[in-house]
């Protein structure tokens, strides 16, 4: 789910994080480095803070 | 030509048109349209217009702005074109199907061309483009352009009278349909579009959330803007969601498709670059090799730039003795040896250490490092009220401010953009480095002392520009243009090995541009300042130098400048200097070199660092002491000494508030920390 500015949640859905997405993150603490459909994605932290993601299941990809 | 950021847009413009326009590996190189020209198969010529890259038509800064305009006709400056090339990054059909989708609704003829195809096809992914080709209707062309692949193919479809219109099949959303509809027909009427193109405004349109408007399109008509005002009007009432709507609706069509045309024999895995940047960009193996690289940086310029500057020194030290040898001594002779080789020789010698530097830009450049970089910096950035993206433009001022001005059209947030512009160019940019280097040799004589202190000199200069950028930042964001914490989101290109040959064109570039600086402007600031440091003669004809220059027209000028710069060590031949260099700040050394060259006088010119250590004060003080030379070089960290720099942030502010502000607050802070340092210098008896 994305929350927060409008602008940002529209340009994010349009590179493909949208809610349907499958996000790998590769690595970063405030600033996170996230593999969205093979395309790197850094967001700052504020960024991160307005996306919640949810952890698949083991084993499940 | 149009496509997402770093897809290879500006690569294929180069090889279609043979223009050398700027590439590199990170999204943003290109922020302005570029036109060019090349011929059709059958001779005819067509013009080509390269456009800032964007990842959609919902324009979030004044680069993607470009792009939108452009291609909805609203650029008064700029016809719209009649066929539109779409550059694809192979590796990533979906998100770049994304823009393409959109560009369709446009309904001019379109040719798809899928770039890095050698890449997808080595990450395992199998593109039917044929498929693809008969799916949307339109020609679909395979190319890696770095090898000048698809080219030929890519010029017969350009070269095509008959591009077929693309066979777009989507339907607008029925939450949406109503809204379209309506303002679509009063685009048509009242602002006079053609239908497709009212109705990809109409999209647009309702879904905009301030999207960037740049200076010279056209606004809407009264009635248009009622219409819409009224839909956004129900929309926020009715809480709809229409932007979410649509990119869903365009991401479902765009699946559907990639399931027919895309074949992927995994699920995406973590590839090489991703394991690299668990590394690289990493809170604490990243920033050691930041440091590293830095540390390279600076090291490289002292030692291997040593050699040929010393031989540079030489033939310019022969070609002065040479001259003087074959004129006898009178006026030409000095305009010659002092003004002309004195004042170009003393800046072509830095040429070396400039090539080094642009060296070490390009490789960051072009191996997608630069991206790496400013996502390292986000936390710092984020503590003074900017983010990473900011870096990118602030890295690059470390070569010159102008580009790295121009780069921050990149960034979405018009309060944020304004203070990068206006802190870039504290960043030490390559013409700051024969200042540096000059005081540096002056101050600390040569063999003495190992180039590690040397480079660490230096590189305290660059870190006292960098935090002197970010303690503005800071100031002006809690003052002047405070706004929301940013957020930033930025793509990270993969990373590619650098590609030498571009980085060897960028160094020779730019070296032309170095020696036609020195060539033009400062040949010319070098005879003017000869002139005005000779003239008016001084009634005795055996007077010495130094009281021929204190009567020269510039001696004059020069001491009426004197009670400003005295509290901060400079004497008056320093503010000759300071006064010239506000063309370019490496005028100072050339400036320096013609001021002292006249005062020696003698068969042979010193070495400008040698006549800086023997100037002095008229009581006989040493007026270029260790605490003067530290002094000069935080001078020209902080001062705002570049007419180039003030004429690009009035273009790109539309007004002249922003440049002459930048002067005032540069040129204040320079002049309060230099008499800072220079009194407490002197009170610790330094």
């Amino acid at each position: 789910m994305i929350n927060g500015d409008d602008g940002f949640a529209q340009r994010l859905r349009e590179m493909g994080f949208g809610e349907a997405a499958l996000v790998t993150k590769i690595s970063g603490r405030t600033t996170s480095l996230c593999q969205v459909n093979g395309t790197r994605i850094a967001l700052n932290h504020n960024a991160a803070m307005a996306i919640l993601v949810e952890a698949l299941p083991a084993g499940v990809r | 030509m149009v496509g997402n950021p770093n897809c290879g847009k500006t690569t294929l413009f180069n090889a279609l048109t043979g223009l050398r326009q700027k590439v590199g590996n990170y999204p943003g190189v290109t922020v302005e349209k570029k036109i060019g020209e090349c011929y059709s198969q059958h001779g005819r010529p067509m013009k080509i217009i390269d456009l800032p890259g964007a990842y959609s038509l919902a324009a979030r800064s004044p680069d993607e702005a470009v792009l939108r305009d452009v291609l909805f006709g609203r650029r008064e400056d700029t016809p719209q074109p009649d066929r539109v090339i779409c550059v694809l990054d192979a590796t990533n059909l979906e998100r770049n199907l994304y823009l393409v989708h959109q560009i369709l609704d446009l309904g001019r003829p379109v040719i798809l061309v899928l770039n890095m195809m050698d890449l997808a096809v080595k990450a395992g992914l199998r593109i039917d483009t044929h498929q693809l080709a008969a799916a949307l209707g339109v020609v679909v062309i395979a190319c890696a352009a770095v090898k000048g692949e698809g080219l030929v193919e890519l010029k017969l479809a350009m070269s095509r009278s008959d591009l077929p219109l693309a066979r777009h099949r989507w339907d607008v959303p029925a939450p949406i349909a109503p809204a379209v509809a309506e303002l679509q027909a009063s685009l048509s009427d009242a602002d006079a579009q053609s239908p497709l193109i009212a109705r990809a405004e109409a999209l647009l349109l309702l879904t905009d959330f301030e999207s960037v408007r740049i200076a010279g399109s056209k606004p809407l008509s009264a009635r248009t803007a009622a219409v819409l005002a009224a839909w956004q009007q129900r929309c926020a009432r009715e809480e709809s969601n229409w932007s979410g709507t649509l990119i869903r609706s365009r991401y479902d069509a765009i699946n559907t498709l990639c399931r027919e045309v895309l074949r992927r024999p995994r699920p995406p895995e973590l590839s090489g670059s991703d394991r690299l940047d668990a590394v690289l960009v990493h809170s604490i193996w990243g920033w050691l090799f930041f440091g590293f690289v830095m540390a390279a940086l600076f090291f490289s310029i002292f030692s291997l730039a040593e050699y040929p500057m010393n031989w540079i020194d030489a033939h310019i030290a022969a070609l002065s003795r040479g001259v003087k040898n074959i004129l006898p001594p009178g006026d030409l002779r000095d305009l010659l040896t002092d003004g002309v080789i004195g004042g170009v020789g003393g800046i072509v010698v830095f040429l070396p250490q400039i090539l080094i530097l642009f060296f070490f830009v390009g490789l960051l450049e072009s191996t997608g490092y630069m991206a790496r970089a400013a996502f390292l910096m986000d936390r710092p950035m984020s503590k003074v009220g900017l983010h990473g993206k900011s870096f990118i433009p602030l890295l690059g001022s470390y070569a010159c401010a102008i580009p790295g001005i121009m780069a921050t059209r990149t960034i979405e947030n018009a309060k944020d953009r304004l203070v990068t512009i206006l802190i870039a160019p504290l960043m030490s940019c390559s013409a700051r480095l024969p200042v540096y280097l000059l005081m540096i040799a002056t101050l600390l004589p040569a063999a003495a002392l190992p180039a590690t202190w040397k480079a660490g000199l230096m590189l305290l200069m660059y870190l006292l520009g960098t935090l002197g950028a970010f303690g503005f930042a800071w100031l002006f964001k809690r003052t002047l243009f405070k706004s929301a914490r940013p957020l930033m989101i930025m793509e990270l290109p993969a990373y590619q090995p650098p590609r030498l040959k571009e980085i060897l064109r960028q160094m020779v570039e730019r070296s032309w541009l170095f020696l036609k600086n020195a060539g033009t402007i400062i040949l010319g600031i070098s005879i003017v300042l000869w002139f005005l440091t000779t003239y008016p003669k001084h009634p005795d004809p055996k007077a010495s130098a130094e009281a021929q220059i204190a009567v020269s027209f510039a001696g004059q000028a020069g001491h009426l400048l004197e009670p400003v710069i005295k509290p901060l060590g400079f004497d008056w031949r320093i503010g000759i200097g300071l006064v010239t260099s506000f063309a370019a700040r490496e005028v100072f050394v050339s400036s320096m070199s013609v001021i002292f060259g006249v005062q020696d006088n003698g068969e042979d010119t010193l070495p400008v660092r040698d006549a800086l250590r023997a100037a002095r004060w008229p009581n006989g003080a040493s007026l270029f002491t260790p605490l003067v030379c530290i002094t000069l070089m935080v001078y020209y960290v902080f001062a705002m000494q570049c007419m180039s720099t003030i004429a690009v942030v009035k273009r790109e502010t539309n007004s002249w508030r922003w440049p002459l502000f930048q002067i005032a607050y540069m040129t204040g802070t320079a002049w309060l920390v230099c008499f800072a340092i220079y009194q407490i210098g002197r009170a610790l008896d330094y």
